[in-house]
């Protein structure tokens, strides 16, 4: 297309309509047809003779009427389709020019874009990987987490027992496939023994979840069955670390336990449930005569068409069929129906993002207001600038340009700007995500899912869009008015100063209204994150470490028969310098491996008939564990070696429970047993109560029994080291590998660790929030930097006259001081009462602080105020050194 | 065939339009005019044709169109060469030589053998 200017000029305007090209096709027609009608009348034709031949001699004029208008109408519509490339190209060349032009302009613009833009895409990610994508699963929607619940016993979230799965998977008919599993350390044996992350499930677990393995085959039920569960499944990670990808892996044994395990199959990388850090998967061998131990979780596929309601009330009456016939379980004269007793069936997605849903969606509601604020610091930038391009603005007027075309060219510029900020945002966002992702820190539910993908990059390009049509419309807006009163003499300039002025009024009262919203949030979950890290826990985690100490099974049927070799170990350990103390547990604060159970206090009346019951955690101890673990033991004794399993039952319960039964805490002396135990133990001692699952929830009940006296399978052992635990975990090593050298030494963890992991949700929301406060303070004050320096730029004049006529430097700084901060000070009163609102919404982020609480609301509005102020301060200070002179001369 | 046929009528009738407009800006009229002259009315039967072939060389960018004024003092669209239209006939013409001089030997030829 090479036309010159007036030719193009030629067709524009016939072609805006349709109508004229059928005209103009007629009018050459006819052109045609009377020029060869004159020809053949000079040629002497009589008129009608020549009319009759020039019409023969063209044809049917109607087709090539129809031909013609055809063609044209195809043509414009392709020089129209043109036409509109190339004015938005050309608008974009003329953007960049622009852009060019005012490098300093465009690099703020450009970074306080790509900071909003790339916190939102970066936070989208992580929502969209954890919330909003399905479940990488087969038919997801069909998937549904199951449970028990007895809340009367206070079993609100009850675990299965064996015979509970079975019951489950062999008459729940709502569900087309149900299995239950349970995490479980596994010692896989070798030259060098490592503890793996193992899950035992039943055998139609990987049916549940629809995934096939990527190498061999999954599991059957058969080989579900109590001694027939001798195969395993890897994960693919382990597949590539321990076993080099072996291709020919299947059918090969490994050792685990310490018995052989025949290996079946592998996972494909991306399969990780229930945990991402799952490395084995096994038969749980399930019995359905096993009555007791409840410590399964269900997953179940919902049948096609029927819904998880109708799931629950089926699995709830099996259920309550079952309670009837339990033994002890409900008091002869109450009825299952009469009870709380129910199932819990919900949603899959849900249930894994439940604990993180509100977090993420606060953050991502967080940096929301962020690019609010970052669009609305822009536009005073852009409506600025627009003041002072009014000048090339009304040229481009004179020039012929169209107010739609003028507004067209500053929203392709700020679309243009935007776009940039968002690629450089993406990048920031990539960096981000990826350290996040990669973070141990973090035990955040599908993690390694999340990642910048196209549905993230779209989201990004949508929200530089419409950020860049937001932005860009300050100046559009700008123009439109001053094209009201455009073309008028040059006092008006003052007039649409004044505009510009209100408009960035306007734009600054709003980003210190979101701010303030914004930082009183923050402050909260910041005060509520102090205020539980300063919880009294109950236990000292700070130099404690814990170390699995699977003992071989053939070996050691239970802990008696291992007494000797602990007993040896623990007295060995206490010589090591570096160790202040030591002893083994069941079970630590915050392992999540937790064991509870109903109980009686001898001479109370039992709970079945005071209604309601709780439950008590059980832990089994061994003498030194509470001044290894920092639990202070307020009344009575410690356990000792002389209480062994032939002596008095002896046993250390917690003030919670204490306290319940005994006004003063003192309930040593008095007897206790556990409801499915008929031996009486006899209370030693009450310890302080420790917050062992959640630093934010009150202590349940606990209590403690000597390990001699209570058997556990799967003992941790506990050391308290001064300074650095590495020398003395090493000299640990040694010791046992010394003893008993079939015991995985690999896995020793700090107490802070899993207290860590614990609170990682809170530390994450809490950081980023933070962060994310003091983002948007600083783009705040960058925003009224640069308002109120338009703004002493625009009175240059007029704050030299007043100084001319004799006001002092200092009521002018005064003045501009106070316009800056006028503007502040109304944002702040409608933020605060923003963040009344606002911060009901945080709920359970809130620990222990008031969600208004007063500090919080007014020592950062305060905080902020000093800072909008200080913002001002460069301009007014500008304001008060202007020179008379110099401002008459600049216009 | 009839497609064949009015295909090469169609190019060779482009050819036409191009070689007349090389001569300058002409209208519909003008064309046709001097295409029957110098072909002797062989190529022109209905004169009518000339004009898609015109809308079509147009909306191919070969030639462009304005309204003027005819010797006559008539609004008539004239018609011109553009720069890319000028190449297309310098491109076509000698390819339409060459096929035009093989076909007329061939049809020439009077014996089936392959020489």
């Amino acid at each position: 297309m090479s036309l010159g200017p007036g030719w193009r000029r030629a067709f524009r305007l016939p072609f805006s309509r349709p109508r004229t090209i059928e005209r103009e096709v007629d009018d050459e027609l006819a052109f045609h047809l009377a020029m060869r009608e004159e020809k053949l009348r000079r040629q002497g034709m009589t008129p009608e003779l020549a009319r009759a031949e020039a019409a023969s001699r063209f044809g049917d004029p109607a087709a090539v009427r129809d031909q013609c208008v055809t063609i044209d109408q195809q043509y414009a519509r392709e020089v129209r389709i043109m036409e509109w490339i190339e004015s938005v190209w050309s608008d974009a060349r003329y953007a960049f020019r622009t852009m060019r032009r005012a490098p300093v302009f465009t690099a703020v613009t450009v970074v306080t874009l790509a900071l909003g833009i790339g916190a939102t895409s970066a936070m989208f990610s992580l929502v969209d990987g954890i919330l909003l994508r399905p479940l990488p699963y087969a038919q997801p929607e069909r998937l549904v987490w199951f449970k028990q619940s007895f809340p009367e016993k206070g079993l609100d979230d009850w675990t299965l027992s064996q015979e509970n799965a079975a019951m489950y998977r062999d008459r729940a008919t709502e569900f087309s496939s149900f299995a239950a599993f349970a995490r479980r350390g596994i010692t896989l044996g070798g030259e060098r023994p490592e503890q793996l992350v193992g899950e035992l499930t039943t055998g139609q677990f990987f049916k549940v979840l629809g995934v096939s393995p990527l190498l061999g085959r999954a599991y059957t039920d058969e080989e579900d069955a109590p001694r027939k569960n001798n195969v395993a499944v890897l994960s693919y990670g382990l597949w590539q670390t321990h076993f080099g990808s072996d291709q020919r892996i299947l059918g090969k044994t490994i050792d685990v336990n310490g018995a052989p395990v025949t290996v079946i199959g592998v996972m494909p990388a991306a399969f990780s449930f229930p945990r991402a850090d799952v490395q084995l998967w096994m038969p749980l061998g399930l019995d359905p005569n096993r009555k007791f131990g409840w410590f399964l979780t269900g997953v179940a596929r919902l049948k096609p068409g029927t819904t998880v309601e109708r799931a629950h009330q089926q699995t709830t009456a099996i259920f309550r069929e079952w309670a009837r016939q339990a033994p002890g379980l409900l008091p002869p004269s109450t009825a299952p129906e009469h009870t709380g007793l129910t199932t819990l069936v919900s949603p899959l997605r849900e249930r894994l993002t439940r604990d993180v849903e509100r977090p993420l969606l606060i953050l991502q509601a967080a940096v929301l207001l962020i690019l609010l604020i970052a669009v609305a610091n822009v536009a005073t930038i852009q409506s600025s600038r627009a003041a002072s391009r009014s000048r090339e603005i009304a040229l481009r007027n004179v020039l012929g340009a169209t107010r739609g075309r003028v507004a067209r060219q500053l929203l392709t510029e700020s679309v243009a700007l935007a776009l940039i900020g968002a690629v450089i945002g993406t990048s920031i966002a990539t960096l981000g995500v990826r350290a996040f992702t990669h973070s141990d820190a973090l035990s955040l539910p599908r993690l390694d899912e999340v990642g910048v993908d196209a549905r993230v990059l779209a989201f990004t390009l949508g929200v530089a869009v419409v950020a860049g049509v937001l932005f860009g419309l300050a100046p559009v807006v700008y123009t439109m008015r001053d094209r009201l009163t455009g073309d008028l003499a040059a006092g008006q300039r003052e007039t649409s100063h004044r505009a510009t002025r209100r408009l960035n009024g306007t734009l600054i009262v709003a980003q210190i209204t979101l701010s303030v919203t914004l930082l009183i949030s923050a402050g909260l979950v910041l005060k509520s994150f102090r205020r539980l890290l300063q919880t009294d826990l109950g236990f000292e985690p700070r130099g404690a470490t814990a170390l699995a100490l699977p003992l071989p099974q053939r070996k050691y049927m239970n802990s008696t028969s291992a007494m000797p070799f602990m007993d040896a170990t623990l007295a060995e350990l206490r010589s090591i310098p570096d160790i202040r103390s030591a002893a083994l547990a069941s079970t630590v604060p915050y392992s999540g491996d937790v064991n509870s159970d109903g109980y009686l206090i001898e001479g109370h009346a039992p709970p079945s008939e005071t209604g309601t019951e709780t439950q008590v955690v059980t832990t089994s101890v061994t003498p030194g564990y509470f001044r290894t673990m920092g639990i202070r033991l307020d009344r009575g004794r410690d356990f000792t070696e002389a209480d062994r399993d032939n002596t008095l039952p002896v046993t250390i319960v917690d003030e919670a429970l204490a306290r319940r039964y005994w006004p003063d805490g003192n309930g040593v002396g008095k007897r206790m047993r556990l409801t499915g135990d008929t031996t009486w133990l006899t209370i030693v001692g009450v310890a302080a109560s420790v917050r062992d699952e959640d630093a934010a929830t009150e202590a349940r009940p606990h209590m403690y029994a000597p390990m001699t006296q209570a058997a556990t399978s799967h003992p941790l052992l506990v050391l308290r080291t001064a300074g650095d635990p590495g020398p003395a975990l090493s000299a640990v090593r040694r010791v046992i590998h010394r003893l008993e050298p079939g015991v995985p030494l690999d896995n020793a963890r700090p107490l802070t660790d899993y207290l860590g992991r614990a609170l990682a949700t809170r530390r994450m929301t809490e950081i980023l929030l933070g962060a994310f406060a003091v983002l948007a303070v600083t783009l705040a004050a960058v925003g009224i930097y640069g308002v109120m320096s338009l703004y002493v730029a625009n009175r240059t004049r007029e704050f030299g006259i007043r100084m001319a006529v004799g006001a002092e430097p200092l009521a002018v700084m005064r003045l501009v001081m106070w316009e800056g901060t006028a503007l502040a000070i109304a944002g702040i009163v409608v933020g605060v009462g923003g963040a009344m609102f606002a911060t009901r919404w945080l709920g359970s982020l809130l620990y222990d602080v008031s969600a208004r609480d007063p500090l919080v609301f007014v020592s950062l509005p305060l905080a902020l105020l000093a800072i909008a102020a200080a913002s001002c301060y460069l301009p007014a200070r500008r304001a008060a050194k202007s020179d008379p002179l110099v401002a008459i001369r600049a216009d | 065939m009839a497609d064949t046929e009015s295909d090469l009528l169609r190019s060779s009738l482009d050819l036409l339009i191009l070689k007349a407009l090389s001569w300058g800006p002409m209208h519909g009229y003008g064309i046709s005019e001097w295409i029957e002259g110098a072909t002797q009315s062989v190529l022109l039967l209905e004169e009518g044709t000339l004009y898609p072939a015109l809308h079509r060389l147009e909306r191919r960018g070969w030639i462009a169109a304005e309204w003027g004024v005819s010797d006559n003092n008539r609004r008539a669209k004239f018609y011109k060469l553009s720069a890319g239209g000028r190449a297309q006939f310098r491109a076509q013409a000698p390819v339409w030589h060459k096929h035009a001089t093989a076909i007329a030997v061939a049809l020439r030829r009077t014996s089936a053998d392959v020489a």
